[in-house]
């Protein structure tokens, strides 16, 4: 099997099918009545994890090494657990605004390592001693998990950013539990149940995922007491701080996978080399974004404006480091 | 008012007393999560400054670099910049004060607000009696005709830790995580202890020895006050062979070096080939495979006797690493040839003393120069060695350990429910911290499926 060719295919059929996939994204949002679409958009999304799980399960068997040691086989990895984490927020909302966001990112990440890369920097590489351990796997993977994760909840809170521009909004989740109590308008809302001679099936309905208590008719017979539900907005937020969440244990454990490689390698576990230091900058940010959310002066639109910047930190993390062209972090770079 | 007003304000009492002082004012001041806010993304952006300016360069590198016309950005100058101490932002005063100050804060936070909290939630009796309690909850309900036993395996299958009392029921899951914040911040306090300790009693040194060589730590490049101790003096390593591995492509696989560690006796009590990821630790003291070096070259002309002559790294102005040494031809020294090496792999280049090239030469082989032989019998290598000894390790390995231990911890969501039936109906009602959409379709299918259960409250769901 020519593993070679293999991967030119590909990689181009991930590019192609997440393109596909972030215009069914796209248009699903636009007209959310229209059937399909949310099925064929995780579909896409599914197909595309395959085929970038298969390119990098080629190149692990043409190298004989985890395939992270250069910009190309690190970019499909990320794009990987970007489309990865995509699932873990889509199945965690049930909501298809998360493609609308993950999607592209993914295909644009897709496009600049199959189409910008030149190509010799698209082969691969043999590695340099310092790299050949096995806490290459474990620190590379995890970091680069953990950028995929914050990445997908950076973005999500930058969607939540534009769903409510303009509007105060109270946070949803935080260490302290915020955004568990009732809006003061919602106070002692009494909605219209019919209690007593309801039929279980209208119950169902009303309690379902997808059916809204506000609208139930006919008019109450009984008030009673009875859930209030999360807007857009709420879940957004909070899907954003729980992927924030799922990727601060990932940054933290590759961080520390680093420096105990650093010190078993190289009797040093921290020497403030850049891309260390971009790490601990971006593991900051974003522990200023968990404890801004549970600061009285800083709810509302704040801790997302944190995150949306923590979007920006994570990517010179991952690539800005590189224009430095220092040390063992560098991937290399095309110009 | 802000907390740094009150303790600006009432920092002249300070003198008369200091206990209040520390309690009212300082600790408040240090828990409070807007100065932990502004101290981690301070740490960040002074983080930035030495990653965008070099760091640990010579005072003409800053002269060249950031001259006083024009300064860069109006102000930063070469002198501002060493005044600073951007040259080396990581150990300035300014810079350790800040890491201590979070250090403080963070020790502050973990005993003002995160132990009191946890004493609440780890308590069992947080019984509601009164149905008013149940509305300000925003997943709440009230269901006719349901009683708690209707709901109590609905928990239980949920995993949930149930407690009853009369018409009165709690439960909860996931306590774990309100512990896990404080296991983060012990974790953080732990490392920088460790961080300090090995500062204080760490040493680094660096050695360049040649195959065959025997020595003792002595280039020591940094230390610590309390750095004595650690550093070897009964005992020596010896370097008994240095080599590098090639790939079939001439770049380098690996290298190694064989190395015995020797008592004061020479008396070999420990041996081990090293290589990059691949230390030896004799007592505390790690040595670490850094980097190499070509120390000598073993010639012999016509009939001689084996010479060893040193050879030099040449200055390529950067552009790859050569070695070289000069040897003569003649015994007056008046005639000689110059060895160039770039590798261990044995080819060397030979130049006469008009700076021609004469030929090349493998290890191993003879060649004519000058009318005499040259053979050439093996390039000496030299391995390039990091020692270090850091007891303040196992402290930070301990902080790693509570770090990611805390951090995972963290993630989870504790979730509480509460419940009472009274007057023919059953309020429920329940919170979540962190995971909020989760938690709502959790306690809308029990509201759902506690709605489905046959009336009377009799048979269970499974």
């Amino acid at each position: 099997m020519d593993l070679v060719k293999l991967q030119g295919v590909l990689d181009n059929a991930s590019f192609a099918v997440l393109f596909i996939t972030m215009l069914v994204y796209w248009v699903g949002a636009a007209f959310p009545n229209l059937p399909y679409l949310e099925i064929v958009g995780t579909t896409g999304m599914a197909i595309a994890n395959l085929c970038m799980a298969a390119l990098l399960g080629a190149r692990w068997l043409e190298a004989g090494y985890f395939p992270l040691s250069n910009l190309y086989e690190s970019l499909f990895f990320l794009t990987w657990g970007i489309t990865t984490m995509h699932f873990v927020a889509e199945r965690m909302s049930r909501n298809r605004l998360v493609g609308v966001v993950t999607a592209p990112i993914s295909m644009g990440i897709a496009a600049f390592a199959t189409l910008t890369l030149p190509t010799e920097m698209q082969a691969s590489a043999p590695l340099v001693p310092a790299l050949k351990s096995n806490w290459l796997m474990m620190h590379v993977s995890v970091m680069m998990l953990s950028y995929a994760t914050l990445m997908v909840g950076a973005l999500l809170s930058i969607a939540f950013l534009v769903v409510t521009r303009g509007q105060a909004v109270e946070l949803k989740g935080s260490s302290v539990g915020t955004g568990s109590y009732r809006d003061r308008k919602y106070q002692l809302r009494k909605a219209g149940e019919p209690i007593g001679e309801i039929l279980g099936s209208e119950m169902t309905a009303a309690f379902s995922n997808n059916g809204s208590v506000a609208v139930m008719s006919p008019p109450a017979i009984a008030v009673t007491l009875s859930p209030q539900r999360l807007s857009l907005a709420d879940t957004l937020d909070n899907i954003s701080y729980r992927m924030i969440g799922l990727g601060f244990p990932l940054i933290t454990i590759g961080i520390i996978a680093g420096a105990v490689w650093a010190n078993e390698a190289w009797g040093s576990y921290w020497s403030w080399d850049p891309k260390e230091t971009w790490a601990l900058i971006t593991w900051l940010v974003f522990a200023a974004y968990l404890h801004a959310r549970i600061t009285k002066g800083w709810q509302g639109r704040r801790p997302a404006l944190l995150a949306a910047a923590g979007f920006l930190v994570v990517w010179v993390c991952y690539l800005g480091v590189n224009l430095l062209g220092k040390g063992l972090h560098s991937y290399g770079w095309f110009f | 008012m802000t907390a740094k007003d009150t303790f600006l304000s009432k920092f002249s009492t300070l003198s008369a007393a200091p206990r209040t002082f520390f309690k009212r004012e300082l600790v408040p001041f240090l828990a409070d999560l807007r100065l932990a806010i502004a101290l981690l993304l301070l740490i960040a952006l002074f983080s930035i400054s030495g990653t965008v300016l070099e760091q640990g360069q010579p005072i003409s590198f800053y002269q060249a670099n950031y001259p006083e016309q024009p300064a860069l950005f109006g102000f930063l100058t070469w002198k501002v910049l060493l005044t600073l101490g951007l040259d080396h932002v990581y150990r300035t005063w300014w810079f350790l004060g800040l890491l201590i100050l979070f250090g403080s804060s963070l020790t502050a936070c973990t005993f003002k607000r995160q132990i009191p909290s946890l004493r609440w939630f780890s308590r069992t009796w947080n019984f509601y009696t009164q149905p008013r309690q149940f509305e300000k909850f925003a997943l709440s309900a009230a269901l006719d005709q349901r009683s708690l036993d209707d709901l109590a395996p609905l928990l239980a299958s949920r995993r949930y830790r149930i407690f009853r009392q009369g018409d009165s029921l709690y439960a909860h899951k996931g306590l774990i995580g309100r512990i896990g914040p404080i296991v983060v911040h012990v974790g953080i306090l732990v490392i920088l202890l460790g961080g300090i300790l090995g500062a204080l009693s760490g040493f680094i040194a660096q050695e360049m020895i040649p195959s065959g060589n025997t020595f003792q730590v002595q280039n020591i490049t940094d230390a610590g006050p309390w750095a004595m101790p650690q550093i070897p003096k009964d005992w020596s390593v010896k370097v008994n062979r240095f080599w590098i591995d090639y790939t079939p492509e001439g770049s380098i696989d690996q290298f190694y070096s064989d190395m015995s560690v020797l008592d004061s006796t020479g008396e070999e009590v420990k041996r081990k080939t090293i290589h990059v990821n691949e230390p030896l630790t004799y007592k505390g003291v790690t040595l670490y495979q850094a980097s190499w070096s070509i120390a000598a070259v073993r010639v012999r002309l016509n009939n001689s006797p084996i010479f060893q002559l040193p050879m030099a790294q040449l200055d390529t102005g950067g552009k790859g690493q050569l070695w070289g040494t000069w040897i003569p031809t003649k015994p007056d020294l008046s005639e000689g040839v110059s060895l160039i090496a770039k590798d261990l792999q044995g080819t060397l280049i030979i130049y006469g003393n008009d700076g021609k090239l004469i030929s090349t030469a493998r290890s191993g082989m003879g060649t004519e120069v000058n009318g005499v032989t040259l053979k050439i019998l093996e390039l000496v290598g030299s391995t390039g060695l990091q020692i270090k000894a850091d007891p303040g390790i196992p402290l930070v390995y301990a902080g790693f350990a509570l770090l990611m231990a805390g951090v995972m911890m963290s993630y989870i969501s504790h979730s509480q429910i509460w419940a009472l039936q009274t007057g023919g109906e059953c309020y429920v009602g329940g919170t979540t911290n962190r995971a909020q959409v989760t938690f709502e379709r959790e306690v809308i299918g029990i509201l759902d499926q506690l709605e489905q259960t046959d009336e009377p409250a009799l048979s269970l769901v499974s």
